[in-house]
């Protein structure tokens, strides 16, 4: 197949659009495509970037798909990957030190001049001391307007775990199931950005 | 009285001593990794579990959600030190409890669930140590804490596990920090594990002289060294500014008297004054009532008058917002009242 746009040069990249539910197929040579305005996605044209970092550019999920395997290490607890630990510098949960131990002992020990700890230790451990303290024993007086911040809350967990998804999707090269959630993002993002 | 309000007189040049202890809940995710709901229940619960703090110290509390707060007060706080950036500018539900003097205060939900910080004039660190060792106590009596034998209590940021504490002092050296040597001087210190850094900004930026000295260790030491650290760091540059500034005045004992009184005269009378010009002054000023050159009627807290000239809480006492040249117009007329009278 021939470029859309030069129709000189052979076709190497489709270009696949879906906005509001209409989906359009767009077919590119390299050259053309690098000319194109594709917006933020524009600079994976420069070079000859691997399909499934092509593919997560234009999904919108960043360059960040580096399939090392000390990258893969998640934090069961809370989430937080090695990755994001790394690049923000801070734990998710008590959880992650346990997690990350043996990746980043040497580094805390470059940061910190020594590894081990020397001094208070916590002079009572009562575990679940803290439960009797309800929150709602204080709740009425701040915080109004709650029911608009739970619906806040329930589509940023669920933007999440379609991120999630889509991510998973990419990795196991499923396509057609990332697009899929990618316009679902796309639409609950609208949804938010509007309500 | 606040507690910036009282005037140190047994440690010119030493302003201020803070302790800062961070903890987290084992029962929750730390901050960054919590909702909003469940960020703010967080904060109600550990409010509620901390509501009697004024039955274990004597002192009075008073307890406010973040978003309860207009941004001037949150701005204002945060030049009162109580906030740091993060928690001011921050959109997480938080919380805070403060005393009525601001020397303590417990912030919730921040970048950790529990940040304790102790504030008082002049050097004070042990003291303030032992107290905050106490409130720990107190609290840690009502929520178990994140713990790990290696590496101590668990924090958010690797810089501040271990201990959790950040021990500090903020001192007022206009003479040394003039010198060339100034420089190595600082990094001198930072080989020793303290951090030495301009309060109101870096190099020539940093007008009125004050710098903080703090611990940059925080693991691997138990928490007495880093007081004793920290502690010898700021003497020991106290004891080089009053050196060179005993130099100065033997040889140009008029000219130090003469900038004394000058800053005075313009502080008192100006109509207009930059945030830039009221700190140099307030500082030339600040090193001549320290050396016994010009004498005030009453004592003259001239650190409280550095916070008060801040464009917030210069802010706070008018009644609409000013702009800039304004600004400069309320900070001369709030000095101009200030400013106790000459002997």
């Amino acid at each position: 197949m021939l470029c859309e746009r030069c129709k000189i040069r052979e076709a190497n990249i489709q270009y696949t659009e879906v906005i509001n539910g209409v989906r359009t197929e767009h077919n590119f040579c390299a050259q053309c495509a690098k000319e194109m305005d594709f917006g933020p996605y524009s600079a994976i044209f420069d070079s000859d970037f691997p399909l499934g970092k092509l593919l997560s550019g234009l999904l919108g999920v960043g360059e960040s798909q580096e399939h090392e395997k000390t990258h893969q290490v998640v934090c069961p607890t809370c989430g937080t990957s090695y990755e994001e630990f790394i690049k923000n510098s801070r734990f998710g949960c008590a959880d992650c030190y346990g997690v990350f131990d043996i990746l980043i002992s040497d580094n805390i020990k470059q940061l910190q001049g020594n590894d081990t700890h020397k001094g208070k230790e916590p002079r009572y451990h009562i575990p679940r001391a803290g439960d009797h303290f309800s929150a709602e024993a204080l709740s009425g007086e701040p915080g109004t307007g709650q029911t608009g911040e739970e619906d806040q809350v329930l589509s940023g967990e669920r933007l999440r775990i379609l991120e999630a998804r889509l991510k998973e999707a990419i990795a196991k090269e499923e396509y057609e199931a990332a697009a899929g959630y990618r316009d679902q993002i796309r639409s609950l993002r609208k949804e938010q950005e509007t309500g | 009285m606040k507690w910036f309000e009282y005037v140190d007189q047994e440690h010119p040049g030493a302003i201020s001593s803070r302790v800062r202890l961070v903890r987290n809940w084992d029962q929750y995710a730390f901050p960054s990794r919590l909702t909003q709901k469940e960020g703010l229940e967080m904060v109600r619960r550990l409010e509620q579990g901390l509501k009697d703090l004024g039955s274990f110290d004597g002192k009075q509390y008073e307890y406010a959600f973040l978003d309860e707060l207009s941004e001037l007060d949150r701005k204002a706080l945060r030049e009162r030190r109580i906030f740091n950036s993060t928690i001011a500018s921050g959109k997480r539900p938080a919380g805070v409890i403060l005393s009525q003097e601001e020397d303590t205060s417990i912030v919730l939900n921040g970048t950790d669930h529990i940040r304790i910080q102790l504030l008082s004039p002049g050097l004070n660190l042990e003291a303030l140590w032992k107290q905050g060792d106490k409130l720990d106590d107190y609290v840690n009596q009502r929520f178990s804490y994140a713990f790990d034998k290696k590496y101590g209590y668990l924090t958010s940021f690797p810089t501040n596990m271990g201990t959790g504490m950040r021990a500090s002092v903020v001192l007022h050296l206009p003479n040394l920090s003039m010198g060339k040597k100034f420089t190595g001087l600082v990094s001198e210190m930072g080989r020793f594990g303290a951090s030495v850094k301009g309060v109101y900004g870096e190099g020539s930026e940093n007008y009125g002289a004050l710098f903080q000295v703090a611990n940059q260790k925080t693991l691997g030491l138990t928490e007495k060294e880093i007081v004793d650290l920290v502690g010898r760091v700021a003497n020991q540059l106290l004891n080089q500014e009053r050196q060179v500034r005993a130099m100065a005045l033997k040889k140009h004992r008029l000219e130090c008297q003469d900038e004394a009184y000058k800053s005075y005269g313009v502080l008192k009378y100006a109509r207009r004054l930059s945030a830039r010009d009221a700190m140099t002054f307030l500082s030339q000023l600040m090193s001549g009532i320290n050396d016994g050159l010009l004498e005030t009627k009453e004592p003259c807290p001239v650190y409280r008058l550095m916070l008060g000239i801040q464009p917030a809480n210069l802010q706070k006492l008018s009644d609409r917002p000013l702009g800039k040249e304004e600004l400069d117009v309320a900070r001369a007329s709030y000095l101009r009242s200030e400013l106790p009278d000459l002997v």
